[in-house]
């Protein structure tokens, strides 16, 4: 599939082009992208939507069931893993979903399709389009090494052209601590709370974050409530065998002295007021940046992250040496494209609206 | 390494600051840092450490500076990371909004920096020798070359305060100064109040921290010519006032506050921020001079003084920061000092007398030296206060002070022993048309605000808004968010940390003064601008003209002022 590459022109042509976004075009002589304005990557030519909400294409590909890669159109068909079809369903979307299996490729009329593990949260995948004018590999958001709460990551055993990576952390100050540091840190911080007798929050994204959490905090056990958002949420990680340990859902009533799990926003809204004695700790990746600690009023920031660190991002291209690298979700894609030509690696910069969800 | 060398070493102040600075509650970072002083056994180790917490490479009063730029410090850190500092270096800054930090984060992330660092142990001794160094090197390569050369030997984290503490600013760990002197009193069982006392006298902190251990507060004493720093005023809650004739009245001058040192010949001056300013105000310098005065400390405020009247602030401006005015300038804006308080009189600290004890030296002095002090006026109710107010306000004065008489000088404080009663100050309704990110605390958001006002309809200009100021502060948490948020949708270019908006955010811009600055391109600057409100209900059509500026300023310098007269805000005595 990869051997021959046929010749495909389009040179820099705008379609659609208004005031309020103009989709970019890219050729190499390679499967055109296409950047769909706030509505996700177009493959044109092989009527694929990657993370998409438009109307010109035949098969749209969900990444994972974060609102920023959800379809804004909640009535379309789309192609996702099983975890996101049921996290996507109890989360509004009312579309149609046809579930894929990991490594389970789908043949068009003009392409094979394969969803590879991600590592970001359960159910996130890479989506490995291959064509006759070769291949493209788009990460959505995506984690290596992967976070234990998930499927893992896997590359795709061919080769990839092009590959379309977010680069949410795109900065060399950013690099991770080593998963056992962090499940360390988890631990400890709720140990330590609880024996001086005082009640912990973790604030953490309710979908992913707040699950890796639980999933390392088990071994603690100690019961946990978690916000009613994350709580539905929990039981697909239960279904697909990830054990979460003894928890239940947020009660103000019942909840001092448990390990409690809401998303940042919840102390704003009264969550666990009437308790008087307790300590937060804020968990992202944007904790590693000191001026969290000022903006926020957290006893600790972990710097637990679902994506990937710059340092680990720049690895893998080298490793996956693609004819392309096009960099997405970030305000930098200027300090990865000078990276990568230090390493002799050609990169360009999608245009996706980063929309923060960490 | 043995025991002692790692005690005294910087990698373990570095780190106590930085776990200072992760741990909450003031009690908790305070007993850290007591734990730490106690454990230096030697005096000159406790100096250090002491005056690294909590002033910088040097004391505040001895004068010495490394003077090393912020730009040098990231020029030589992107080398030494062998990273592009445009291109690299700078979008990390903007993402942290502190240099050091990101430069503590590059050095421990990036493989070609760890090459070249070492954890080498310095001693808090070698450290200070380095910042020797720096200051006695004028020359800029060489600089560079010590710079480098230390942080060949330190550890990321101890690069972040190396650099915060020869910046001799804030470490910006939520410890001020404040903290420090309660943490030495801790550290040797001290009232906290004698160790501030010996900070204020000895105006070093590493003294004070071994005058403590030592059990030689009591050797603190004060000197003339070491600079104290001034007591100060909060702002009056009418509420809150009971008893009116506690307090003493005199009206508050639109000037600059002062500290005149006086010992026979020689007279020293010095600034609210406690710099020398003597050169700039010859006159006054020549008037205590030829008084043959006892040695004094004298607190009062600097006036334009002509016609026998106070002039406005944007006179004194002309002469402000002018190291030695012109002929032209001494006699086109003559200055005066008024006195308002007197701090040391003929070997004796006056701070613990009561204000009206003072006052009485102070009177006896003006009297006998002909020295202009300010007038004191009793009240005894709010109706008193505000008749006061006015008249301090015909006579061009910003407003008036009360302050209490059985007070104590504060200095160093602001407490409510005095309290300022301030005529409202300005304010123009204006659009964002920038917004910066901020640094330090402020990090990662849009905190910063350059204000438009209106030249729609002005010739003079082709722009529908240009830039009249800009503003750090005023609003709330909630508002800076929702900000950020209407900022994302009205982006229309990015520069670096600043982005370019479409004129939509109205806000309702406060200021105390309006003053003319010809580099900028309204030719207007304004005092202390701040939020009022941010003003959802108004559109960029409401905001207020250049005109409106203008007008505002030419009613400011045209107010009628009545000379001093009957009722004046200052007796001459000569």
């Amino acid at each position: 599939m990869t051997e021959s590459v046929t010749i495909n022109l389009y040179f820099g042509e705008l379609e659609n082009s208004n005031e309020f976004f103009s989709p970019k075009s890219y050729s190499l002589f390679m499967i055109r992208i296409q950047k769909a304005g706030h509505h996700g990557i177009l493959l044109p030519e092989l009527k694929i939507g990657l993370d998409y909400s438009g109307t010109k294409a035949d098969h749209i590909f969900i990444s994972h069931a974060h609102a920023d890669h959800m379809p804004r159109n909640r009535k379309l068909t789309v192609y996702c893993t099983r975890p996101t079809a049921r996290f996507m369903k109890l989360r509004g979307f009312s579309g149609k979903m046809i579930e894929m299996e990991f490594e389970q490729p789908l043949e068009t009329d003009s392409a094979r399709i394969t969803l590879v593990p991600a590592g970001h949260i359960l159910g996130s995948a890479m989506t490995f389009v291959e064509s006759d004018e070769g291949s493209v590999l788009y990460t959505g958001d995506y984690r290596t090494p992967p976070s234990p709460a998930t499927e893992g990551f896997k590359l795709p055993d061919a080769p990839v052209d092009q590959f379309i990576t977010e680069a949410t952390f795109s900065l060399p100050i950013y690099k991770w601590k080593s998963h056992e540091e962090l499940a360390k840190q988890v631990c400890n911080f709720a140990k330590t709370s609880l024996s001086d007798g005082y009640t912990p929050i973790f604030l953490a994204y309710n979908l992913g974050k707040a699950q890796e959490l639980m999933h390392m905090l088990k071994t603690l056990n100690h019961p946990m409530q978690i916000h009613g958002a994350g709580f539905k949420l929990c039981e697909v990680y239960v279904d697909e065998g990830y054990d979460l340990g003894e928890f239940e859902t947020y009660n103000r009533d019942t909840c001092e002295g448990k390990i409690l799990i809401a998303p940042s926003s919840a102390p704003d809204t009264g969550f666990a007021s009437n308790l008087k004695k307790v300590r937060t700790a804020y968990c992202s990746g944007w904790a590693s940046n000191e001026a969290q600690r000022t903006q926020l009023t957290a006893d600790e920031l972990i710097p637990l992250s679902d994506h990937l660190d710059f340092f680990e991002l720049i690895k893998l291209c080298e490793e996956l040496q693609p004819k392309k690298v096009w960099i997405t979700h970030t305000p930098n894609p200027k300090v990865v494209e000078h990276f990568l030509q230090k390493v002799g690696i050609t990169s360009g910069f999608l245009d996706v609206e980063a929309l923060g969800n960490d | 390494m043995t025991k002692s060398d790692s005690i005294n070493s910087f990698k373990r102040l570095a780190n106590i600051a930085q776990t200072i600075f992760e741990t909450r509650g003031n009690n908790a970072k305070i007993k850290l840092a007591a734990e730490y002083f106690q454990s230096l056994s030697h005096d000159e180790d406790l100096l250090l450490a002491a005056q690294y917490l909590g002033e910088g490479a040097f004391s505040d009063v001895s004068g010495k500076r490394a003077s090393v730029g912020h730009r040098t410090i990231a020029v030589l850190a992107s080398e030494f990371c062998e990273i592009d500092y445009d291109l690299v270096f700078k979008p990390c800054r903007t993402v942290t909004g502190s240099s050091s930090e990101t430069i503590q984060k590059l050095f421990n992330n990036l493989p070609e920096a760890r090459a070249k660092w070492s954890n080498a142990e310095l001693s808090l001794k070698e450290i200070s020798e380095i910042y020797e160094q720096l200051y006695t090197t004028k020359k800029r390569d060489l600089k560079q070359q010590i710079i480098k050369e230390s942080w060949a030997k330190m550890t990321p984290t101890e690069v972040k305060y190396f650099i915060r503490i020869m910046g001799q600013g804030s470490l910006r760990i939520g410890f001020e100064t404040r903290s420090v002197v309660t943490a030495i009193a801790k550290a040797f069982g001290k009232d906290s109040e004698k160790v501030r006392y010996a900070h204020m006298i000895t105006g070093s902190l590493g003294e004070t921290a071994v005058l403590a251990k030592t059990d030689r507060l009591d050797d603190a004493t004060f000197e003339l010519f070491h600079p104290l720093s001034f007591m100060l005023a909060s702002p009056i809650e009418s509420r809150s006032m009971e008893n009116f004739s506690e307090y003493i009245a005199e009206e508050k001058f639109d000037g600059m506050r002062c500290q005149a040192h006086i010992s026979g010949k020689k007279v020293k001056l010095y600034s609210r921020d406690l710099n020398e300013i003597t050169g700039s105000f010859p006159e006054i310098v020549e008037f205590f001079a030829t008084k043959n005065l006892p040695e004094i400390v004298l607190d009062g405020e600097i006036c334009v003084f002509k016609n026998d009247t106070i002039m406005p602030f944007q006179h004194l401006q002309k002469r402000m920061g002018v190291k030695m005015p012109s002929q032209y300038l001494l006699t086109e804006h003559p200055v005066l000092f008024v006195a308002y308080d007197l701090i040391y009189n003929d070997g004796q600290p006056l701070f613990d007398e009561a204000l009206s004890q003072r006052r009485h030296q102070l009177e006896k002095i003006s009297k006998e030296n002909h020295l202009p002090i300010t007038s004191q006026m009793e009240v005894s109710s709010l109706s008193d206060v505000e008749a006061l107010f006015e008249q301090a306000l015909d006579h061009g004065n910003e407003g008036l002070m009360l302050k209490r008489k059985d007070s104590n000088y504060e200095y160093g404080q602001r407490r409510k022993s005095w309290l300022k009663v301030k005529k409202p100050s300005g304010s123009l309704d204006v659009v964002i048309i920038y917004a910066h990110a901020g640094s330090g605390k402020r990090g990662g958001t849009y905190s910063d605000f350059t204000l438009g006002i209106s030249v729609k309809n002005d010739d003079r200009y082709e722009e529908e808004f240009i830039p009249i100021g800009k503003a750090y502060g005023g609003y709330s948490n909630e508002e800076l968010a929702e900000l950020n948020k209407r900022i994302k949708q009205l982006t229309l270019e990015r520069f670096g940390p600043t982005v370019l908006l479409k004129p939509e955010l109205m806000v309702e811009l406060e200021f105390e003064d309006i003053q003319i600055n010809k580099r900028t391109k309204a030719k207007y600057t304004l005092r202390f601008p701040r939020f009022k409100g941010i003003r959802w209900d108004l559109s960029p059509s409401d905001a207020d003209t250049l005109k409106d500026v203008e007008r505002i300023y030419q009613q400011k310098i045209d107010k009628e002022r009545t000379s001093q007269g009957a009722n004046p805000s200052f007796i001459m005595n000569d």
